[in-house]
């Protein structure tokens, strides 16, 4: 399914512009709400989680700056060794948003094991969505949701994904990402 | 999950599979508009310097948070 840029929310288009640029250096995905959200859930949210690949020091200044050029700033610090150093390699997320904006913020962090590791290696574009995005797959937001995270709000989002994906779920993969969340 | 609200959750969700050309214009005014109030709310805050603190606590609060 095709939509007109002019279709595209707020959230998606700050999305769309963000990761355009982080892709060029790493790869990413994005998880948890803005998958529900970008899938007609309706419910708020200002920022949108993204997990990226483990980079060098380098290739996250490369990273960064080029974000810098394309009006978007990081809440943390400007300097992109603080940034890596003090937040992104302490397992702690960073945000950025346009310069000069309050929001949406994209919250970003380094995988951080394993399950994270196979979340990038089976990330996928989602036609349903419009959307030319790298997302986790919709088995494991599900699983996360259901499984770790388990707010109203992330049962909700469940439950509204497995109602869009009916007929697509793979629901043994589900409940083998359960299972290892589980043994963790 | 209430009762009602979970049955809302199924009915939209089920128009949105079945309507996938649809949806979109009908959710987009109500996401839009959330972000657009925050930043007139965050806006008439940044007017005052008792705004301008508030914001900054806010900042500060985000900035150790951990996804």
């Amino acid at each position: 399914m095709e939509r007109g840029i002019k279709d595209r929310t707020i959230l998606e288009e700050f999305a769309e512009d963000f990761t355009k640029i982080v892709e060029k250096h790493c790869r990413y995905i994005i998880v948890s709400g803005f998958v529900a959200i970008a899938h007609g859930r309706s419910r708020g949210t200002e920022d949108i989680d993204m997990i990226i690949e483990k980079i060098d020091e380098k290739r996250f200044e490369e990273l960064h700056n080029d974000l810098i050029e394309h009006g978007f700033e990081c809440m943390q610090s400007e300097n992109p060794q603080i940034i890596y150093m003090d937040y992104l390699l302490h397992k702690t997320s960073v945000r950025y948003t346009k310069k000069g904006e309050f929001l949406p913020e994209m919250e970003i962090k380094f995988v951080k094991d394993e399950l994270d590791d196979y979340q990038i290696k089976t990330r996928v574009k989602l036609p349903f969505t419009g959307l030319n995005v790298y997302f986790s797959s919709i088995e494991m937001n599900i699983a996360f949701k259901e499984e770790y995270l388990k707010s109203d709000k992330d049962m909700e989002d469940a439950k509204h994904l497995r109602i869009i994906y009916k007929d697509k779920l793979n629901l043994e993969e589900i409940e083998k990402i359960k299972m290892i969340k589980m043994r963790r | 999950m209430r009762e009602e609200h979970s049955e809302q959750i199924e009915r939209w969700a089920n128009y949105i599979r079945e309507n996938p050309e649809k949806w979109k214009s009908k959710l987009k005014p109500f996401l839009d508009a959330q972000i657009i109030m925050a930043r007139r709310f965050y806006s008439e805050l940044m007017k005052t310097e008792k705004g301008r603190q508030t914001l900054l606590k806010i900042k500060e609060m985000k900035m150790g948070q951990d996804l």
